[in-house]
């Protein structure tokens, strides 16, 4: 069975509306793109698209009540929620630098969450 | 439960001028207010304009309490500490025509004792944005800032020990032998008198004890407030001949104390007194108006807008002229109503307050307090002081030091001691009101999150409890990451 | 009051502020202080938690909070003076800065000046929107930093109006947060943030977007209750028989910025009505000799790499400055058919220019040219333009045009 699945380009500001005839997990026709960049885009986010993923995260005795992370790798979309939930259930003591990991293997995804601040112990 | 000599039914100019009066005597006195500070009604939403007495008829109440107001007002901006500048006022006339509105104005003016009126030709008005064919000079006509000048009686009284309880609605008044006794939603109260202060609601709390001999007709005035970086436009107020209909005096252009201009207000007639809604159709009006009187006006130059409401006892039909009703409950002794107190209500209220306060005399023996506090003269904004007394109040107080609103120049401490009023109102607006912070070209934008960290620090008060404005009003929802043990 | 004397005073401690003072450093200034309102460097970065910067500029995609501590670490390590929680009063035509922070007031002389105040959201009374006046309308960077900095949730239910970036940003960031969000309303034919940004924000998440829409009334006597929103005809008015309501306790506002330069006024330094930033020429030098202006003070940048660029050049010529360089001829650069502004508006020495544009509405393919009288300097065919982003440009200009003292014209054209 096929299905048509229209993708937003987002490689740059026009935004082409790419239109990808999918066979189950193999491109069959791919139309809209006015330029090469666009078909790498289209057929990665018809196929397994991902997210970068940023949020924060509760600090305990910090000179900030929150610390600001990043997943170490685009999450899978279907994913985010599940963990988005985990990111809410934690907290984490001051001092916290740029860069250290909070959580590892989140959600299964094999995908750290790092903190992209740094916090001050009160 | 308490017992009260006085309890007074709102916390307007009105209710807080006259609980100041009392606040001088040996009494127990309570003020009620539904809002969540005083000032919260009309008092707050009008053009801040000490009135000559220019406008009412010879003979009426308004007239009288205008020009008696407009006298003592001065003293009591000394006493009390609250900003007024007496910056006078033109009527324009804008062709031949109205030059005999002028003289009309002019002629009740002169019979109502009001001094120094003077038309001038169009050539003599000094006011360089502004083209006319003539204009009624009116210098005793002045400025105030609404809710300060509230604020300065509201505060003061409380500190002479007259209780405030905000956000505490009457919701029904009973008369029981010598008293009434009051019901509120925080609660029953016992007072020998009671003064309707209630404005906009005062036919509402007299239906509680009798059936009312008058109706309430509300009408909206929108507002529209102007950058500060416009107000060299014009030195004085300036208003239109007023129109014939509608008992108002017509769109005009007022500096106020902060230094902003007002256009407005408009004057609609609606059916709901809580109506406090400013429209689209309005807002254009108020521009078209105001760049009759003064051509440069943009409506790029807006920062804010608001809506206040008259409480009228006569309709349209009627030509929505009414004077003022003073008066004790002839059914109900000890009910004393103030009914249908708009324009020039704020001028008017200190005069107004001495004459309840004579009635009072008539019920109760009053005897002066020999403790009565004078207002501590409120300091100067950090924003008016030289570099010198910035140094040296910096010095003595860090706090002094640090802006947290940028369009205004308002420092923490400013803040605080907004926050640290005696009434204990501490929404976002009870600060914005009493030290600017707020009220600049931003709307907020950088203060908010200041203001909202100096209540959290300061008063240890818990974000959801933080209100904008009113009882119901509240900012937020709590924290995004629920923290335990808070 | 205090006294200090300083090559280079960066005032604002954004982006642009840490930019200009790390170049002017690199570039040889001895003393270089930044004069910050916060308790923080990096202005608004912090609360901008999510990704995307510095790609043009590094071609490492960084969050905001990262990109900001990138820059203060090079300050920290340049010895640049830092005093936070202080408010430049005003500045003078002797380059002599008022101050005053919790130690007390400060004059801060200062050879050269670099403005980076950024600038200030609109607000709800610049679109004139009529109704209530309820809690729980907030502008959109408000209630960023809410969220993001403070820990505080300032709405469940919430339409924005906006389709920004900024306004893009935050209703994924309110998704994330449990919130409900209605809609992002906006006035234009299209989305004003980038394609990336209304494809991972709002189509990721089935949040609507309603274009050619504005919001109409407000209602809600405590906390907001209630908006309408409606279509619009092509001047923007509201069409009547269009209009519908949505329940929802906030409205975000997203509706563009304004340059924060009240601070100019003193000092008498031009501002360009359009950009709403002071007049420059090529080496971003204001009207006042040595007062130089970058970032969102200048003009409002689409993307923090592009204003950091411009603020290094900034930076550098501060430190470069020298008076008795300075030439008295200049021309004027004037936005033509199809531009809505230009920067910079004056160019008086001949040589290497970098110009920033925005065309007046979207084309696909244009050509930009840059004419002196009928003489052709520039030709250049553009692919896609957008007010949305900012074209940026590299010209070479003769000796014998900025001789010449003819003003040159910036046009985009669709045709020819």
């Amino acid at each position: 069975m096929t299905k048509d699945k229209e993708i937003t380009c987002i490689v740059c500001p026009i935004g082409c509306k790419i239109l990808v005839d999918l066979d189950g997990k193999q491109i069959k026709n791919l139309e809209g793109n006015k330029c090469k960049q666009g078909i790498d885009y289209a057929i990665n986010e018809a196929l397994d698209p991902r997210r970068m993923l940023t949020s924060s995260i509760l600090v305990i005795g910090g000179n900030w009540p929150l610390v600001s992370i990043k997943s170490s790798q685009p999450v899978p979309r279907d994913k985010v929620f599940q963990v988005l939930k985990e990111i809410k259930k934690i907290k984490v003591k001051a001092p916290i630098k740029l860069g250290q990991i909070i959580l590892t293997n989140i959600a299964n995804t094999n995908i750290n969450i790092i903190a992209t601040k740094s916090i001050e112990k009160l | 439960m308490k017992n009260f000599h006085v309890a007074i039914i709102g916390g307007g100019v009105i209710g807080s001028s006259i609980a100041w009066e009392l606040s001088k005597y040996k009494l127990d006195v309570v003020v009620f207010e539904m809002g969540s500070d005083v000032a919260s009604g009309a008092s707050k939403a009008n053009s801040g304009v000490v009135h000559s007495g220019i406008n009412s008829p010879p003979s009426s109440l308004k007239a009288r309490y205008c020009v008696e107001g407009n006298k003592i007002l001065q003293s009591l901006a000394d006493n009390l500490g609250f900003p007024l500048k007496w910056i006078g006022k033109y009527v324009i006339a804008k062709n031949e025509e109205e030059i005999k509105e002028l003289e009309r104005l002019k002629k009740v003016g002169i019979e109502n004792c009001v001094p120094g009126l003077k038309i001038k030709n169009g050539a003599e008005v000094t006011e360089p944005n502004i083209s006319c064919f003539a204009a009624l000079w009116v210098p005793t006509a002045g400025i105030v800032s609404p809710y300060k000048f509230t604020m300065a009686f509201a505060e003061n009284a409380a500190e002479n020990d007259v209780k405030f309880l905000l956000e505490t609605k009457v919701t029904n008044l009973i008369k029981h032998k010598d008293c009434f006794i009051l019901k509120t939603n925080k609660g029953e109260y016992q007072s020998l008198l009671v003064v309707n202060a209630a404005g906009l609601n005062c036919r509402e709390i007299i239906s509680m004890v009798e059936k009312p001999d008058f109706n309430v007709y509300p009408c909206r005035g929108e507002y529209l407030v102007l950058d500060k970086k416009h107000s060299s436009l014009i030195n004085s107020m300036i208003y239109p001949v007023p129109p014939k209909e509608l008992g108002v005096l017509g769109v005009h252009i007022t500096p106020t104390i902060g230094g902003n201009i007002l256009l407005g207000p408009s004057a609609e007639f609606i059916d709901d007194t809580e109506n406090k809604k400013t429209t689209r159709e309005m807002m254009k009006t108020l521009i078209i108006e105001g760049r009759k009187i003064i051509p440069a006006i943009s409506d790029r130059a807006v920062i804010n807008a608001y809506s206040g409401i008259r409480c009228k006892l006569a309709s349209p039909e009627e030509g929505g002229w009414s004077d003022y009703r003073i008066e004790e409950s002839k059914q109900v002794s000890g009910l004393i109503s103030l009914l249908g107190i708009e324009s020039p209500g704020l001028t008017g209220a200190p005069a107004i307050a001495k004459d309840v306060v004579r009635m009072i005399s008539q019920s109760i023996e009053l005897k002066f307090k020999d403790n009565f506090k004078f207002a501590k003269i409120k300091r100067k904004r950090f924003s008016e002081m030289s570099v010198k007394e910035r140094s040296d109040f910096i010095k003595k107080d860090e706090r002094w030091g640090r802006i947290v609103c940028r369009c205004e120049q308002i420092t923490e401490k400013e803040v605080i001691d907004a926050l640290s009023n005696p009434l204990g109102a501490k929404t976002l607006s009870s600060v914005k009101y009493r030290c600017r912070a707020g009220m600049g070209r931003c709307q907020g934008g950088f203060c908010t999150q200041h203001i909202i960290r100096i209540i959290k620090k300061q008063f240890n008060m818990d974000v959801k409890n933080i209100k904008l404005r009113s009882p119901d009003s509240n900012l937020f929802f709590g924290r995004t990451r629920e923290v335990r043990n808070e | 009051m205090s006294n200090q004397d300083v090559d280079v005073a960066v005032i604002g401690g954004g982006p642009a502020g840490l930019a200009a003072a790390v170049s002017a450093k690199e570039h040889g200034a001895k003393h270089v202080v930044i004069l910050d309102r916060n308790s923080w460097l990096g202005g608004i970065l912090p609360q901008c938690i999510h990704d995307g910067f510095g790609v043009e500029e590094t071609g490492e995609s960084m969050t905001g909070p990262e990109y900001a501590e990138k820059y203060i670490s090079m300050a920290q390590q340049q010895n640049i003076g830092v005093m936070n929680e202080t408010m430049v009063l005003h500045f003078d035509k002797k380059r002599e800065i008022i101050a005053v922070n919790k130690k007390g007031i400060h004059k801060i002389k200062a050879k050269t000046i670099v403005l980076a105040m950024g600038c200030r959201e609109k607000t709800r009374w610049s679109a004139m929107i009529p109704g209530d006046r309820p809690s729980g309308i907030f502008t959109a960077g408000v209630a960023q930093s809410f969220i993001n900095l403070y820990n505080i949730m300032p709405g469940k239910n919430v339409v924005i109006l906006g389709s920004g970036d900024v306004g893009l940003i935050i209703a994924r960031r309110l998704k994330f947060e449990g919130a409900n969000v209605l809609g992002v309303i906006e006035i234009l034919p299209y989305a004003s943030g980038l394609p990336r940004n209304v494809v991972q924000c709002l189509d990721d998440y089935d949040i609507p977007l309603f274009l050619n829409h504005t919001v109409t009334s407000i209602e809600g006597r405590e906390r907001l209750e209630r908006i309408a929103i409606a279509q619009v005809n092509k001047n923007m008015n509201p069409i009547s028989g269009t209009e519908r309501q949505i329940k929802c306790d906030t409205l975000l506002l997203s509706l563009g910025l304004i340059p924060e330069n009240e601070l100019l006024k003193n000092a008498d330094i031009k501002i360009d009505e359009i950009t709403g930033g002071p007049v420059v020429d090529q080496n971003l030098e204001t009207t006042l000799g040595g007062v130089f202006a970058c970032g969102n003070c200048l003009q409002v940048y689409d993307t923090v790499d592009m204003l950091s660029i411009d603020a290094k050049r900034a930076g550098k010529n501060a430190a470069k400055y020298n008076k008795s360089k300075k030439l008295k001829t200049s021309i004027k650069l004037i936005a033509g058919k199809g531009v809505r502004y230009v920067v910079p508006q004056k160019i008086d020495v001949a040589g290497t220019v970098h110009i920033t544009l925005r065309s007046e509405k979207p084309q696909e393919k244009s050509i930009l040219w840059i004419i002196e009288n009928d003489k052709i300097i520039l030709r250049k065919k553009l692919r896609f333009v957008n007010p949305a982003n900012m074209v940026k440009l590299v010209i070479e200009i003769p000796p014998e045009v900025v001789k010449s003292g003819h003003k040159l014209e910036v046009i985009i054209d669709d045709k020819r």
